[in-house]
């Protein structure tokens, strides 16, 4: 701790405090996180707000992430440039919606971004089965995923549009009881 | 100050921009009318309520901004910006104000200060922080729990500690000066030895650990009391938080297949096995779900299952009350033992709670393999696995306290045959302490019921005492002591009792280290070296790996806690030993959970809002508090030692005593009244009144709510209903009408349909919207979830009435044929909106007419809402953006004009269609032709003039292209993110939405073309921003930002247009609308939803501020001023709002 970290200003630490759900510890820890995935890209100080940005193999290869089936969406999600690869923003931006401290619908929202794989704002039911596939790693076969996908969409659509917008899919999931990420 | 100048300097600009417009296009009252507003903002921005407002506002973003779903880039410079406004503008307000802000940035620094500094305190986050990475959330789950009751023991301990054990440290007695504080003779010698240390006699049993040392029989009871106390509040406290938290689990809707989905991934699992374990568990969960799914209806073998459950459950309720047979003999035998044998050996010594121990350790293995035979599902078995464990411990800690109380109750007979003996065989009681005095008059209530026992146990006892009383009364008084002592210490059944917790405490540690070192440690060495050199496959097969079964081990922390409360009356020392033992607890199962298990298969989810632990937490602390509580109250504190012995009938009797003896008179006859049943009895009453008026408020608002859920689901359905009818009923007038082009009539009705199914679908989407966002500004929409319901289906029926300005409208607009011109002038120019008819100029009212044009119909249901729901902001911003894609519809009426003047205006619609569809590609091509121009004005006369040219587009050619922009759609939006993002999601609901409907619709052609319209726009631009955004991005973002302020803006502008003449009006007006634009993104959002009955306009306004966006860009590339312009725009709006 101390004052003595020069990787930002204090009013850079502010902002990022007040952005995110992170302490100011916590900040720092995440930016050696960052940096500890490529010590020669990513340079100690951000005070000049160098544009840095990690490829996708390496932000995917974080223990984090590594395990996770949809790390590929995740990083698209939340890259700005929406192929996975990330500035030290996005980075905290991700950290902080998938902290516990993140309220509810705010991971809602970024969840159904995850699931909708072809960014047309709807889960649709090819999207399903692509969160379906990944999720049991096609041990289903095809008829189960789609009695599944099916079920699903009758299940949360609430305007019978056959897809599920945002609306439908936080309606249905701020009601799971454990969606806690 | 710098800020105000760029803004002024902005300003200046912007007025300068604005006269070269004016030169280069007709009309001047545009100059005039800039100027207005700039009078405006100037005395907008001196209002000093209007400031203040404005910089609640801006705070509140800053506080709320972590909660918007933008990315971090955006967030900074909003953040940035909103900081800068409050600094500007803070020092404008009166100096009391200043110092309350500055006040409050020291606070909030402070804050954040103390809590940076906080965190570090909170024990084991980091540790926690890892297990939960590495094994999920389900096994963090049971460390955080034990970090809780880490917290509540700490608290118990400084409790005891601060009012028990410290003052009797500080002030008590010296050891060794007392009777209860001297270790007896006999005993001396040993009290140092191993053995006598473990069963926790010697020096611990005389020292402040126990129960038999205080000094402080009012501080001693009432910290036993607060105990209790203390525990039940905090449980309630954060039961009450974690189900506020979840109010998910009163719903019955059923999102079986949804939730096995979507909230089937632990997002927080790292560990290759974990996740491996992890996908099997929830492909097992999603074939279990397909075949109930199959099988609901299906009935299974019932009764091989049934008489399997039967015989599972007999199982179970045998080795329950074999468990409890055993301690109870267990008890028993020690009991016999001890009066029997002089030297217990080791294993005597502690049989009772080794059995115990084992019990709790083995049973619940007994119990999964007896739930293996009822075939449950997981979930019900792992229930029931959980319950019957619970019902183990308890039966265990309730036999085992009821056999030691029983003990207790013997030690009392001993005691008083003891006693009564002494009386009896020597005359002479003078011996005895003064204190035993009351003991004797006690005792002759209590002897008669002891008598039936006397005779088995009167002669060895008799003989016993007898044996070294007579020598000693003989000798000398010294003897006495001794022999009370002998007492004392056989009979200070508090202390006995404590101590048998506080073994039993111990050993059940030892039985925990010893598991995990055994089952999970061994086992893993075990299995991974020797899994290469064995038969068979040791990893996967028979021994495999340790597993943390998370239920049971939570299970044993409440059976834990459960000892600790059940015992830390009599032993005050309990809750600092299980504070250690937490501890170790901690670190232990910590490093075995990292080095040696695998997460269990069936994963237990327990997310941190969950009850189910601290309500059997709640239930063991209730369970445990009833045995202490019938020992106090049944039992007469032992007399010889302990806090109580000057003579208390009962300890509670202590209260009353000090209140006799210390308080004043008048408090004990408060006291006294209150106590009396006058005051009591009414009381009670009073409070079953009360606990029963609560719960019926409780049913009765449970019976509400689910009537309000059956009625949004009712109407939710029926709305669903109606939009297929309309979508299959409309058809064909729809063609009809399509047909005879020009019938007045027929459009009125028809129209409805029109606007009807997209409103529909908005107000279904305002009974969602309200709960998305509830938690993000919270403070607003529970109010107004309800009210736009309402609403709707008035508003739907509304849209009839717009019919009629718009008729207006059309027939000003009639007698201009050629209004080609400057219509897409410049975001810049509100004034072209503002409507004096009594002004001729041919510009003018033709954009009034657009302008209307299009308010009508949003306008018509807005000031509907406007009533009940003063969201006016974005209804308003629609017709100015509107204007802008005008010329579209202009030309369209324009066309149209010829039959309209015969027919009349309220033919509008039916006309619309047709006339639009050119239109349509109409703009599209002078868009292009606007991408190839160079300079801006020049695009909006070339555009007015290619218009005729490409009317007779073919129709195919639009329906290709509408299927086209959908590529272009998407990664524009992607590109967009800067925007913000309720606005966009509504935008993107908006234009998609209507697509699905327009499937079941007759999908009217000018709607579709409409729609290829501004998708080809926003491709465009799109390709556009593309190409310009490389070397301008940056200042490209910098006006982003404000487009909120530029929604109220552009509102006030339309403000402007409803009052041409009262420049004061829309001020006023104005300051109200601040006030609603405080929960910017919400409002305006949820306005959009309401008020986009008819879906194009909002993409028309989509492809407008990419329009724009694009303008400015090139016009920046063009000159310096121009980009000024656009900038001065979005930053004087700020100012303007203030």
């Amino acid at each position: 701790m101390g004052n003595k970290q020069t990787i930002f200003t204090p009013e850079q630490l502010d902002a990022y405090q007040d952005c995110t759900f992170f302490t100011r510890k916590e900040i720092l820890r995440l930016f050696y996180r960052y940096r500890d995935l490529a010590p020669q890209l990513v340079p100690l100080s951000y005070i000049d707000k160098p544009d840095v940005k990690l490829p996708y193999e390496l932000i995917g290869s974080m223990p984090e992430l590594k395990d996770n089936p949809f790390r590929q969406r995740i990083a698209e999600v939340f890259s700005e440039d929406g192929d996975g690869n990330m500035t030290l923003d996005d980075f905290l931006d991700m950290f902080s919606v998938l902290s516990e401290m993140a309220p509810r619908d705010l991971k809602a929202y970024y969840a159904f971004k995850i699931y909708d794989f072809n960014n047309d704002d709807y889960i649709c039911k090819s999207d399903l089965e692509k969160t379906v596939n990944k999720l049991t790693r096609n041990e289903l076969t095809p008829e189960e995923v789609c009695l599944v996908c099916d079920k699903v969409i009758d299940e949360a659509d609430q305007d019978n549009d056959g897809k599920l917008s945002v609306e439908d899919f936080q309606h249905m999931i701020i009601r799971a009881p454990d969606f806690l990420r | 100050v710098k800020t105000t100048k760029s803004c002024k300097r902005h300003k200046s600009v912007r007025q300068h921009a604005s006269i070269t417009q004016c030169t280069l296009q007709p009309g001047t009252e545009i100059l005039s009318n800039s100027d207005d507003d700039h009078r405006d903002l100037k005395a907008d921005s001196n209002d000093p309520e209007q400031i203040f407002q404005n910089i609640q506002f801006q705070k509140e973003i800053v506080a709320n901004i972590r909660c918007r779903p933008w990315p971090m880039r955006q967030k900074l410079r909003t953040l940035r910006q909103a900081k800068e406004i409050v600094l500007k503008y803070e020092g404008r307000l009166t100096r009391t104000r200043g110092y309350q802000a500055a006040g409050a940035e020291l606070w909030k620094k402070f804050v954040r200060l103390a809590y940076n500094f906080m965190v570090i305190f909170i024990p084991w986050e980091m540790r926690i922080k890892k297990i939960e990475s590495h094994f999920g959330s389900g096994v963090a789950s049971y460390f955080i729990f034990l970090r809780w009751l880490f917290g509540i023991n700490i608290v118990l301990t400084v409790m005891t500690g601060a009012f028990v054990v410290l003052p009797e440290l500080l002030a008590g007695a010296p050891f060794g000066s007392t009777i209860s504080k001297t270790i007896p003779k006999e005993q001396f010698a040993s009290a140092q030895d191993l053995d006598t240390i473990w069963s926790l006699g010697g020096y611990l049993q005389y020292s402040v650990l126990f129960y038999g040392n205080g000094r402080l029989p009012l501080a001693y009871f009432l910290v036993g009391m607060a105990v209790f106390a203390y525990s039940f509040i905090i449980l309630l406290k954060k039961m009450a938080k974690n189900s506020r938290m979840s109010l998910a689990s009163a719903s019955d809707e059923n999102y079986t297949f949804c939730w096995r989905v979507f909230c089937a991934w632990d997002y927080l699992i790292g560990n290759p096995e974990a996740a491996e374990s992890k996908a099997a568990a929830i492909v097992n969960s999603i074939r279990e779900a397909i075949l109930e799914e199959q099988e609901k209806k299906k009935s299974k073998n019932l009764a091989v299952t049934i008489c399997l459950r039967i015989i599972a459950n007999i199982l179970v309720l045998l080795s329950l009350a074999g468990s409890i047979y055993i301690i109870y003999f267990v008890v028993d035998r020690s009991q016999k033992l001890e009066r029997t044998k002089k030297e217990l050996t080791l294993w005597e010594k502690n049989e009772v709670s080794v059995v115990v121990s084992l019990i709790t350790m083995i049973a619940p293995s007994a119990f999964e393999l007896v739930a293996a035979l009822e075939m449950y599902h997981p979930r019900t078995t792992l229930r029931f696995q959980l319950a019957r464990v619970l019902v183990l411990y308890l039966g265990n800690l309730y036999s085992l306290i009821i056999a030691l109380l029983d003990k207790v109750d013997s030690m009392n007979i001993t005691e008083a045959e003891a006693n009564s003996s002494a009386s009896n065989w020597i005359d002479s009681t003078t011996f005895l302490v003064p204190r035993t005095v009351p003991k004797e008059d006690n005792l002759s209530t209590t002897v008669p019921a002891i008598r039936i026992r006397r005779n088995s146990t009167m002669t060895l006892e008799k003989s016993h005492t007898q044996n070294y009383t007579i020598p000693v009364m003989l000798v000398n008084k010294t003897t006495p002591y001794l022999h009370n002592m002998q007492s004392q210490t056989a009979q200070c059944w508090e202390t006995y009792v404590g101590q048998e917790m506080l073994k039993l405490s111990i050993i059940d540690m030892i039985f925990t280290v010893a598991s995990i070192l055994l089952i999970d440690f061994f086992r893993g060495l075990f299995v991974r070296y020797l899994s290469d050199c064995w038969c068979w496959d040791l990893e996967s097969k028979f021994p495999e790996y340790g597993e943390f079964k998370i239920a049971e081990n939570v299970l044993h922390l409440v059976y834990n806690q459960g000892m600790i409360w059940m015992g830390a009356f009599f032993s005050p020392c309990l809750p600092a030993f299980n504070v250690l033992k937490l501890i170790g607890l901690m670190y232990l199962r910590s490093w075995a959970v990292l080095t040696c298990n695998v997460p269990h298969q069936q994963v237990f989810r327990a997310s941190r809002s969950n009850n189910f632990y601290l309500a059997m937490l709640l239930f063991m602390l209730f369970l445990c508090m009833l045995p202490t509580i019938f020992a106090i109250a049944r039992y007469k504190p032992s007399l010889s030692c302990g806090p109580f012995s000057s003579g208390q009938e009962k300890i509670y009797d202590i209260v009353s005593e000090t209140i006799k003896a210390d308080f004043p008179v008048w408090f004990n006859t408060v006291i006294n009244y209150i106590s009396s049943p006058v005051v009591v009895l009414p009381a009670l009453l009073l409070l079953f009144m009360l606990i029963y008026y609560l719960q019926s408020i409780a049913r009765s608002l449970k019976f509400t709510n689910s009537q309000l859920r059956m009625q949004i689901q009712t109407e939710r359905t029926e709305d669903k209903k109606k939009v297929v009818q309309m979508a299959v009923g409309k058809r064909i007038p729809w063609e009809c009408h399509a047909l005879t082009a020009g019938g007045s009539s027929d459009s009125s009705i028809n129209n409805p349909s029109l606007l009807f199914p997209a409103r529909i679908q908005t107000f279904e989407g305002n009974d969602k919207r309200p709960e998305q966002d509830s938690d993000l500004t919270s403070q607003e929409s529970s109010a107004r979830s309800s009210t736009p319901r309402k609403n709707g289906s008035v508003l739907n029926f509304e849209s009839p009435v717009p019919k009629g300005s718009r008729i207006q409208t059309i027939s000003q607009s009639i007698p201009q044929p050629d209004v080609a011109r400057p219509a897409n002038i410049s975001p810049a120019t509100p004034t072209h909106l503002t409507p004096t008819p009594s002004v001729p100029s041919m510009q003018k009212r033709r954009i009034d007419q657009a302008a209307n044009r299009y308010s009508n119909i949003v306008h018509g249901s807005a000031s509907e809402l406007c009533k009940t729901k003063p969201y006016p902001p974005v209804t308003f911003k629609k017709h100015v953006e509107d204007v802008h894609s005008e010329p579209l519809f202009r030309k369209g009426i324009r066309q149209v004009n010829p039959d309209v003047l015969g027919a009349g205006a309220p033919a509008f619609v039916g006309r619309k269609v047709p006339t639009t569809r050119y239109f349509i590609v109409n703009e599209h091509e002078s868009r292009k032709k606007l991408l190839r121009s160079t300079s801006r004005l020049p695009k909006h006369f070339r555009m007015e003039e290619s218009g005729d040219i490409v009317e007779l587009y073919p129709r195919n050619v639009r329906r290709y292209v509408v299927r086209t922009p959908h590529r272009t759609y998407s990664p524009h939006f992607s590109e967009e993110e800067e925007e913000e993002e309720e606005l966009r999601r509504d935008l993107i609901n908006r234009s998609y939405r209507p697509r699905s409907l327009s499937d079941l619709r007759p999908a009217p052609r000018f709607y579709i073309g409409e729609r290829v319209d501004s998708q080809i726009l926003t491709g465009k631009d799109l390709a556009k921003m593309h190409y310009k955004s490389w070397d301008n991005g940056f200042e490209l973002e910098l006006d982003r930002p404000s487009q909120a302020h530029k929604k109220s803006h552009v509102k006030r502008v339309d403000l402007d247009q409803h009052y041409p003449e009262h420049h004061v009006k829309p001020k006023s007006k104005h300051k109200l609308e601040q006030s609603l634009t405080e929960s910017d993104s919400i409002s305006i959002s949820s306005s959009d939803q309401q008020t986009s009955g008819n879906d194009q306009y909002i993409q028309v306004i989509h492809s407008k501020e990419k329009y724009l966006k694009s303008e400015a860009k090139l016009t920046r590339n063009k000159s310096k001023t121009h980009t000024d312009l656009t900038m001065a725009e979005s930053n004087e709006l700020v100012c303007s709002n203030v």
